[in-house]
């Protein structure tokens, strides 16, 4: 079995994703688990060049725009209905991402947030 | 805080906001209208410079169902594993996403408010991660195995019909990239190590019979027509064993295999292909006993040839049995290619290997990233029973 692996983007025109990544899981309240859509997650500031911070929920994420070693390609997995073949399709490219690894900051003067931010690590502050 | 940058002409915001975030600036990162587990979206991790392959349609994902795929450029071949995150990896399309959002008109109505939204499509749970690995061949040589070409295919060729070619297990080189988990590049030195011969469309091995059968007959012709052995006409030599009933390919063959070319339809014949050809052919019987052997040997081998035992290096084994020594065929293409599974045959056929022995059955082993020396670190145990004697290998 052969997969093709095809690209319509033509050489220098790969569309560029982004990537934000953090530490930890992030979880909607249960109420609005069923219309995700539009709903906002959190801020992401870049408050001066080298720095970016991510506020999600009580939480205050800081970290930097990172080079990635090697480009990640976007590929999207198409099943044609007639003929049963598969393909793999080229749809983007990504070669940086705003990696957040610090333990947030939490702010306590903020109202009760709808989507929050729970650290994977032990000791940290998830607010209920 | 939320000091808004110049808006973005399109209607879906996207990656774009993210990437071209300016200092004192601020975007808002929500979920997609599309949000989901988006399955069908993987990553993959790529070295820049395959990139230029993966863009210009080089690339292929090999493997039937069962097995773990592989990615294929033209020349290298690559063990596809994915590597799991414990991050929240937030991944956001470009605004123009047309793939995902199906046209801009499904895109979210509130971006067109003054206000910088960057939509996550999904939460990446790792990556593909590529891992150069050498050529899974040795699949060619069982499927190839399955029906070798023999005298009575010669004389079938032009009776047997569609259907029965298809029940016959017969490979074609799309076949053959279906089921080979290896580059073209790689495939193509498969076929021409295990001295493969296109015929009507299909690869074929050749029978080992029928290969003594027309080597045999060339030789024979060689004598009667006074032939030179460095100067064989390629249009003669077809011509005559074509008449003598074999196809013209395997005319062809017979010429490539045991032949060099040394001009323009000029052959010339490769002592050590023929001479090997020989020894294997008197070995098929058995074990001998060595001068036994080296006498027949020399009478198989054609006149103007000269045999020597090291030609026999990769094909053949001695043991000692009392004071005498006995020879048998060994033969390296015969054994798996993977270092694994090779070492574990070597090493059943005899415990114990002195280097002189063991190169020419490892030499052709090739991994990425382990040379030689470190093949035999992590396959074998080495001893030296005394300082000034042969190290010997044995199994880990």
């Amino acid at each position: 079995m052969q997969i093709q692996v095809k690209c319509n983007c033509g050489e220098q025109n790969c569309p560029e994703w982004a990537i934000v990544e953090l530490q930890g899981v992030i979880e909607p309240q249960p109420a609005f688990q069923d219309r995700l859509q539009h709903l906002e997650i959190g801020q992401l500031c870049r408050p001066s060049s080298q720095t970016y911070t991510f506020t999600v929920g009580y939480h205050e994420l800081t970290g930097s725009k990172v080079p990635l070693k090697k480009p990640l390609l976007v590929l999207k997995k198409i099943r044609h209905a007639d003929d049963e073949k598969v393909e793999l399709e080229v749809i983007g490219i990504i070669r940086q991402r705003i990696l957040f690894k610090t333990r947030p900051k939490a702010l306590i003067s903020r109202p009760q947030p709808v989507v929050k931010e729970r650290v994977s690590a032990p000791g940290s502050l998830v607010p209920s | 805080m939320e000091m808004v940058a110049e808006q973005p002409k399109s209607a879906c915001r996207g990656a774009e906001a993210v990437l071209n975030l300016q200092p004192t600036s601020s975007v808002s990162i929500a979920y997609h209208s599309l949000f989901g587990p988006h399955d069908d979206l993987i990553l993959l991790e790529l070295d820049e410079k395959l990139l230029p392959d993966v863009l210009h349609h080089r690339v292929t994902l090999r493997g039937q169902p069962d097995e773990d795929a592989v990615l294929c450029t033209m020349s290298k071949t690559y063990a596809v594993k994915f590597v799991g995150t414990s991050n929240s990896v937030l991944l956001i399309p470009p605004s123009e996403q047309l793939v995902l959002c199906g046209n801009t008109q499904d895109c979210d109505e509130k971006d067109r408010v003054e206000k910088l939204v960057a939509p996550v499509i999904k939460v990446a749970p790792g990556v593909m991660e590529l891992v150069e690995v050498a050529p899974r061949i040795d699949r060619l040589k069982m499927l190839l195995s399955e029906n070798p070409y023999r005298f009575d295919d010669a004389l079938m060729s032009e009776e047997l019909d569609e259907m029965e070619k298809n029940n016959t297990r017969l490979y074609s080189w799309s076949d053959l990239n279906d089921r080979v988990q290896a580059s073209n590049d790689e495939l193509r030195s498969g076929l021409q190590a295990l001295s493969a011969v296109e015929i009507d469309g299909y690869w074929r091995i050749v029978d080992e019979n029928y290969m003594d059968g027309i080597l045999n007959m060339l030789l024979h012709n060689l004598v009667l027509n006074d032939w030179s052995l460095n100067g064989l006409n390629e249009t003669e030599v077809i011509g005559v064993l074509q008449s003598d009933g074999f196809p013209c390919e395997i005319a062809q063959h017979c010429l490539q295999v045991y032949g060099s070319k040394t001009d323009d339809g000029v052959w010339k014949l490769d002592e050590k292909q023929v001479c090997v050809h020989f020894a294997r052919a008197i070995l098929r019987g058995g074990k001998m006993r060595m001068d036994n052997f080296m006498v027949e040997w020399m009478r198989k081998i054609p006149e103007g040839m000269q045999a020597s035992y090291d030609m026999l290096e990769g094909e053949v084994l001695t043991d000692k049995i009392g004071i005498e020594t006995w020879v048998y065929a060994f033969d390296v293409s015969s054994l798996p290619s993977a270092p694994a599974e090779r070492f574990s045959m070597l090493f059943r056929e005899r415990p114990k290997w002195e280097w002189n022995d063991l190169q020419p059955y490892i030499r052709d082993l090739s991994v990425p990233g382990l040379s030689s020396e470190g093949l035999l670190l992590k396959y074998t145990r080495r001893t030296q029973p005394t300082p000034d004697a042969e190290p010997v290998f044995s199994a880990r």
